[in-house]
């Protein structure tokens, strides 16, 4: 096919979106200048990272803790049963997948659980902060960093067939605790475990965050949506609900009163269950990475033991450890945060 | 009689249906006549005597009742009252 006489040869790969009139040229080349943090690579993470590398934002860092289980290929679109059997962390293996997809693009993978010691580091050189978490912790910690910084970032939620997405400008328009003032206590809401997730309403909710991504990135401000959308794809509802009028009417601690109690570490725990998979994640900060072939050495009487470079897996009494470098740990078989806590102080030692 | 339409993690506390009719004249009245006809809602939407826990929205037609009169928000039989969740997954 010939190329497009109107696109220079450089922005060739990206014509059938400079095509679109309301990007433009002018869009994609702010685009191949701009960076983007996306928090999370699951379900949400990999469809967001499938876009903006494709539609080609010049920079992206892909940050997420844990690594790929075969209940995950079902709606985590970068990662395949390969992943899966060389026990590859989700950022790496998104980072393998993303530079095939376009070489153009500066791919950063980064293997750490976000929170208040390294948040802003991830996202401090980031034109835009994007949404793929699971939880409101990490969501409330973004709305944070993303205030003090002044960055905008898009918040993306799913479950079951339902989803929600809100974009938040700081400064003008409601930031995430404006409009959700506190998440749901455990228990009081469904988990992935009990309400399931499918993938088309995961691939829809990430896609709207893409665009408005682009939006932004692009220097299309004037299009950027102002309200929160919520969509259930199983009964084809869809809202829109104004909330552009909570910005300065309700007394928000965070963009109203700037008092950033996550980022400061006041709120969110460093053990956290983990939504739907009968697993606490411990997390021991370390100055000095772990050494696997030693711990290994230490574990092998005692269960089954394996590593790689990313992580070591030991299998015992009914748990699984899924063990980092940076000392963090995945433990399966349990949702009580103090086992886990027992049983890292028994096998991998505090 | 107004409309309320009820959130997926709520329908178990109301007999599985996804809209429930209410009477009242203000949200708090549509409310109150939602949790007599369905009890099991009176603590997954409230804290204590008349106030939402504070990650429950309520919305009167789109628009947020903390932008309004919050519980004695207007309410006509029109109208739709939702109650919109906050939503983890992802």
């Amino acid at each position: 096919m010939q190329p497009f006489a109107d696109v220079p040869a450089e922005l060739e790969r990206y014509s059938r979106q400079i095509r679109f009139q309301n990007l433009g040229e002018d869009g994609q080349r702010n685009l191949v200048r701009s960076r983007v943090t996306i928090c999370g690579c699951g379900a949400l993470g990999t469809v967001l990272a499938n876009h903006l590398v494709r539609a080609g934002v010049g920079f992206v860092r892909v940050v997420d803790r844990d690594f790929i289980e075969t209940h995950n290929l079902q709606r985590q679109i970068l990662f395949d049963e390969t992943d899966v059997a060389e026990n590859l962390p989700k950022a790496e293996a998104a980072a393998r997948k993303l530079r095939a997809i376009n070489s153009q693009v500066t791919i950063e993978p980064v293997v750490t659980d976000i929170d208040h010691t390294n948040i802003l580091d991830l996202v401090g050189d980031a034109d835009l902060i994007l949404d793929g978490t699971d939880n409101f912790e990490t969501r409330y910690l973004i709305n944070d960093a993303a205030v003090k910084l002044g960055k905008p970032w898009v918040f993306g939620g799913v479950i079951g067939s339902e989803g929600q997405t809100m974009t938040i400008l700081p400064g003008q328009t409601p930031c995430l605790r404006c409009v959700i003032e506190t998440s749901p206590p455990p228990g009081m809401t469904p988990t992935c475990e009990t309400a399931g997730v499918l993938g088309p309403a995961v691939a829809v909710v990430a896609s709207f965050e893409a665009v408005e991504a682009i939006k932004i990135l692009a220097g299309k401000h004037e299009a950027i949506n102002r309200e929160l959308l919520m969509v259930d794809l199983w009964d084809w509802s869809f809202r829109r609900l104004k909330i552009a009028s909570l910005k300065g009417k309700v007394d928000c601690p965070c963009c109203g009163r700037r008092e950033f109690e996550w980022l400061e570490g006041r709120m969110g725990s460093h053990t956290t269950a983990l939504c739907g998979r009968n697993a606490v994640q411990v997390a021991v900060r370390r100055d000095q990475p772990l050494d696997f072939a030693e711990l290994a050495g230490r574990l092998a009487p005692l269960g089954q033991v394996r590593h790689n470079q990313y992580m070591l897996r030991f299998a015992t009494e009914g748990h699984e450890f899924t063990v980092f470098p940076d000392g963090r740990a995945i433990i399966k078989g349990t949702n009580d945060i103090a086992k886990a806590r027992t049983l890292y102080a028994q096998f991998v030692g505090s | 009689m107004a409309k309320v339409s009820i959130p997926t993690p709520l329908r178990p506390s109301a007999g599985g249906q996804a809209t429930v009719e209410a009477a009242g004249s203000t949200v708090g009245e549509v409310l109150a006549d939602l949790t007599r006809q369905h009890p099991d809602l009176q603590k997954r939407l409230f804290a204590g005597e008349g106030q939402l826990h504070q990650y429950v929205n309520v919305f009167v037609n789109d628009e947020d009742i903390r932008f309004m009169d919050d519980l004695d928000t207007p309410v006509k039989e029109t109208d739709e009252v939702g109650i919109i969740p906050a939503i983890a997954g992802g």
